[in-house]
């Protein structure tokens, strides 16, 4: 950790609250501006209940007054308070789902690099052979299967395919909760991201073997599987990390649709149900911590850069 | 929802490919086989989008045609779905939007990012600056979330959602075109045209515009099925076109409720989103491949 690297780190950090705070201002503003509130649909209240719940949560003020109000509780780390579930403080309740969220996110990362490392190595291995050809295929199909069609297949295939075959004693419902619940949905949410890292990984492990160090580690005799794990993948790793930062992105904003697919209580399903049931102070906090999260994801891998390849420098 | 892929010599100085004539880039992509299929695919879904506006076996919002959820018979070739409405109409309309989102999108990104990317490259300091921070701060923020957001904000209609994913989607087409600008605006023949005396704006849409003309292609050709994803999603999640209009994420998603006991609701517009996007896909490849140098085996 040099101090160029803390200056770095810094700038970064700030550049992070400077983009969450940005952006959920942005949506404070724009959705303020939206007609009706989150009391109009429910149960109906008498015109007195309802301008008591629009002053309880000092909907009644105008926005500019609402918008200070919103900063200084954020200041204080406080988002308010849920205007659907009344009582419940949003900071600790999306505190909660942000762990379920990165539990998942986590999981589909490593299957979207492992699997596409696996399959992008293969295909260069066996290039122009059936093996490429099937793995490339994988590829391609999967980042043209949206998630909820993954989705549907894998629970057709686990829960009712699985309750067929072993004739009603195995039986695992989609949910959250138990570990092995957490493998469908890891994989909806990784496979499609693990056909971009294995073709990257294909190509770039292309170019490396016909490098002359390779020719070298041939020659010299190092066993071809030493060849590939130590000398090539090494190498080809390079353009694959730079898709990390995005990568992280996509899998966290893909786990809005795969948990609310799979109704698994995360960030993602909070920010639909919020959208939809107009909760204002749930919508806005959601968004500011999908910001931080992926700006601080972002960061990580920029901070992971220089270690795996010495050249990079902050 | 994609991930942006990063091209890694988008904001290089490279030179931009050098496309002897389009004749030659057809013929070289007439030789891959899976980019003649995926451009046979799209022509069928076009088509069947078109003629949806015009005839369907049933109408697409008429309900109880026979039993609900029931399966493929010879009158309803892909089945009811829960309300008995007719899945092969609505399959057809969802083309049809698809087709509209996916190519109306690809429009508009060009002819904003297309723009953005020609001055930023073009005129540099400044306007260059804030169009790539623009860029830097976009990637940021997840696409899915501003697009619901948007969808929230103005509303359901088909022009709002092509609104809401441009407003997601300008950034790849801004940089690469940039990246191209930036190369092309060194090269001898700008340089002739400025001594010259080309005025600024012939030269950006006259001699840079239509050298950059492959990439900006092959990246509109990719927005198309990006575009279709991310309203598939957007309608799965309930917020994409208006129903009773069919849309193929929507119909998932009613699918999805039935899943165990109705497969065939779900199977069906998953099969025609995957099937159209993979067609746009191999199209795209296939362009990048007949019009980049290094790609030339």
């Amino acid at each position: 950790m040099t101090r160029g690297t803390l200056v770095y780190l810094g700038q970064r950090l700030v550049l992070v609250a400077f983009t969450a705070f940005a952006v959920s201002s942005i949506v404070f503003i724009g959705i303020h501006q939206l007609p009706g509130n989150a009391f109009l649909s429910d149960r109906r209240e008498s015109p007195e209940a309802q301008a008591a719940l629009l002053h309880h949560y000092r909907l009644d003020l105008p926005w500019p007054t609402q918008y200070v109000i919103w900063v200084t509780g954020l200041l204080h780390g406080s988002m308010g308070e849920s205007l659907v579930n009344r009582g419940v403080q949003v900071t600790p309740l999306l505190l909660r789902e942000a762990s379920v969220s990165a539990t998942l996110g986590a999981c589909a990362l490593l299957i979207t690099v492992g699997l596409g490392i696996t399959l992008g190595v293969l295909a260069s291995t066996y290039q122009n052979s059936w093996v490429d050809y099937l793995a490339t295929t994988t590829a391609v199909v999967g980042y043209s299967m949206p998630n909820f069609v993954i989705a549907s297949l894998l629970v057709l295939l686990t829960v009712t395919g699985f309750y067929r075959w072993s004739g009603g004693t195995f039986y695992e419902n989609i949910g959250w909760g138990k570990p092995e619940q957490v493998i469908v949905p890891a994989i909806t949410l990784g496979f499609p991201f693990a056909s971009y890292v294995a073709r990257m990984t294909r190509a770039s492990m292309l170019e490396v073997v016909r490098q002359d160090f390779v020719r070298t580690a041939r020659a010299k005799g190092v066993k071809p599987f030493l060849i590939v794990v130590r000398h090539e993948l090494r190498n080809a790793m390079i353009p694959v990390i730079t898709i990390l930062g995005p990568l992280v992105t996509g899998i966290l904003t893909g786990s809005v649709v795969v948990e609310s697919i799979f109704g698994i209580p995360g960030l993602g399903n909070e920010f639909v149900n919020s959208i939809i049931t107009r909760d204002y102070n749930v919508v806005i906090g959601v968004f500011t911590f999908y910001a931080v999260l992926i700006g601080l994801a972002n960061l990580a891998v920029d901070l992971i850069y220089p270690i795996l390849d010495p050249r990079i420098r902050y | 929802m994609a991930i942006h892929e990063i091209d890694p010599m988008a904001d290089d100085y490279v030179l931009a490919p050098q496309v002897a004539t389009w004749r030659d880039v057809l013929q070289r992509v007439s030789r891959n086989r899976l980019a003649i299929l995926g451009a046979v695919i799209a022509v069928i879904v076009i088509f069947i989008g078109i003629l949806s506006n015009f005839w369907t076996p049933y109408p697409y919002w008429r309900e109880a045609l026979g039993p609900t959820f029931e399966g493929p018979t010879l009158a309803h070739p892909l089945g009811l779905d829960a309300a008995g409405r007719d899945i092969l109409s609505r399959l057809m309309l969802g083309a049809g939007i698809a087709i509209e989102i996916g190519i109306g999108t690809s429009a508009l990104v060009s002819v904003v990012g297309v723009t953005l990317g020609l001055f930023a490259g073009f005129y540099r300091g400044k306007l260059d600056a804030l169009i790539s921070t623009g860029i830097n701060i976009w990637y940021g923020i997840p696409d899915l979330l501003v697009a619901l957001i948007f969808v929230v904000l103005i509303g359901r209609g088909l022009q709002n959602i092509i609104f809401a994913i441009t407003i997601t989607r300008w950034m790849d087409m801004a940089r690469l075109v940039r990246g191209q600008t930036l190369a092309l605006r060194e090269r001898e023949f700008v340089e002739a045209a400025r001594a010259s005396g080309t005025k600024d704006r012939n030269i950006l849409f006259g001699q840079i515009l239509p050298n950059a003309l492959g990439p900006i292609i092959v990246q509109a050709t990719l927005i198309v099925p990006a575009a279709i994803l991310l309203e598939a999603f957007l309608s799965y999640l309930g917020l994409g076109v208006q129903p009773p209009t069919p849309s193929w994420g929507a119909m998932a998603a009613q699918g999805f409720q039935a899943l165990q006991l109705a497969p065939h609701i779900v199977l069906a517009p998953a099969l025609a989103l995957s099937v159209t996007l993979l067609a746009f896909n191999w199209i795209g490849d296939g362009l990048r491949d007949a019009l980049d140098p290094r790609m030339r085996r």
